[in-house]
């Protein structure tokens, strides 16, 4: 597996995939929808494909001396670390918005979603849906990217609308909690968005694993 | 004793089949795949690579079904084709450093000495090489790392008759290090040059597969070359 995961970060990955790592840093912009740092992410992601496919990555892969559900498992592998490096990028500026910024005016006064541990929570179930249905797409031809792909822009920003949405309805203001508000309710949230990224991602590259083998490369 | 057996291989596509192919290939032996554009050589061999999904029939490497021993079998055999690009913006030295990685037989000395013979440059990427180094550089591939079998679509492709030449000739030194060399090829007088076997396919059914003398005896004429003889057989007596 570590052969296979150097082939992807020394081969099969575009630059882009590791510069918009960065957009986590969009958690500092108040007034944005912030979720969309794990959009742009996700979009390098995909130049990454769009980059190993017009590369004749899949097939170079397949012709190794491994397992062809390894192929996909590297690429999943891949994937998740790009993902996870966004999201501890993330973890610095609501880090610094729960503790020194805790009361700053703009963030205070930012109608939209605050950076907490709900909002790392969402960054995880959008991630775990690129994985879902972007990932777990293209595994089922291995060479289509566009479908796959669409449906996760609008799957995705549904959700981000949704979890923007949601702190303003009665009731629920508290997912928008600030400093260390509310903060067992919001771990909780957390690891709720954790367990929905693994679920979707590990349930995701199984049935793609089972796809590949089926595929004519 | 036979280093690849290809028994019954069904592959069925909506306008083209592949017919209950069957052939052997036997150790350090070199053996042609011949057959017009479309006959089904590049379906049969990637079914022996397991990359396209079969309808039926068995394909063994060693003696072990690659169905159950894929890892292993990839280990000990060779690919190369001359017309894919691979990693076209990245460097021969960039590709090289990470296939090795998978190889725990990569012959380094191997890598240098036929790095030096086809003249190719590290610093260099597939999109900077010519079709004919390109093919020469899936060959390096494949011959760095001590294959047993090496598994070749179309290797003459795109080369000049230099190159061509030389090749044929890489293909004979490693037959005597008991090397099996399976072939694709539509040129005709590359059989003639090197090969001891010939597997001829046509319309996606397997014509003749046995040694090239026999070969010769059965199917050509007297004073008939073995292009003359194929050209003719493809020409409308095969299944006279």
């Amino acid at each position: 597996m570590r052969n296979i995961l150097t082939k992807e970060f020394r081969l099969s990955a575009s630059i882009l995939a590791y510069l918009f790592i960065l957009f986590g840093f969009m958690f500092f912009l108040p007034g944005y929808p912030i979720l969309c740092g794990a959009f742009f992410s996700a979009l390098g992601l995909f130049q990454s494909f769009q980059f190993a496919r017009e590369a004749n990555d899949t097939v170079f892969s397949a012709l190794l001396p491994i397992a062809k559900k390894d192929v996909v498992r590297g690429r999943y592998c891949f994937v998740c670390i790009i993902e996870i490096c966004t999201i501890l990028v993330m973890v610095i500026p609501t880090v610094l918005r729960m503790t020194v910024w805790a009361d700053s005016v703009v963030y205070r006064s930012n109608a939209l979603m605050n950076a907490n541990l709900f909002a790392l929570g969402a960054a995880f179930v959008i991630f775990g849906l690129f994985n879902w249905i972007f990932v777990g797409g293209f595994y089922k031809t291995a060479y289509k990217l566009g479908r796959p792909f669409v449906t996760f822009i609008i799957v995705g920003f549904v959700c981000i609308g949704i979890f923007e949405a949601l702190h303003h309805i009665p009731g629920m203001e508290w997912l928008d909690s600030f400093g260390t508000d509310n903060l067992g309710r919001q771990f909780i949230l957390l690891l709720a968005g954790i367990a929905v990224y693994i679920v979707t991602t590990v349930l995701s590259c199984r049935k793609a694993c089972e796809n590949f083998e089926k595929i004519d490369l | 004793m036979n280093i690849i057996e290809v028994k019954d291989l069904v592959k069925k596509y909506p306008a083209f089949e592949l017919k209950e192919v069957s052939f052997g290939v036997e150790e350090g032996r070199i053996t042609g795949f011949i057959g017009r554009n479309g006959a089904g050589k590049t379906t049969t061999i990637k079914s022996m690579l397991n990359l396209i999904h079969t309808d039926g029939g068995s394909i063994s490497f060693f003696g072990m079904p690659l169905s159950s021993n894929e890892t292993e079998i990839k280990k000990r055999i060779g690919y190369s084709t001359g017309t894919v690009n691979w990693y076209p913006r990245k460097t021969i030295r960039d590709i090289v450093r990470v296939e090795r990685s998978f190889y725990d037989s990569w012959d380094g000395e191997a890598y240098l000495k036929y790095m030096e013979m086809f003249g190719l440059d590290e610093d260099k990427t597939p999109l900077e090489l010519s079709e004919g180094m390109k093919v020469k550089f899936n060959l390096l591939m494949a011959l760095s790392h001590r294959a047993e079998v090496l598994i070749l679509d179309e290797p003459t492709s795109g080369l000049d008759p230099f190159s061509r030449n030389e090749l044929l000739e890489v293909f004979i030194e490693l037959k005597k290090h008991g090397v099996a060399v399976f072939f694709s090829t539509h040129i005709i007088s590359d059989l003639e040059k090197c090969a001891d076997d010939i597997v001829y396919i046509s319309k996606g059914r397997i014509v003749a597969a046995m040694p090239k003398d026999a070969f010769m005896a059965e199917h050509a004429r007297p004073g008939e070359t073995l292009e003359a003889a194929m050209l003719r057989m493809e020409g409308g007596e095969i299944n006279a």
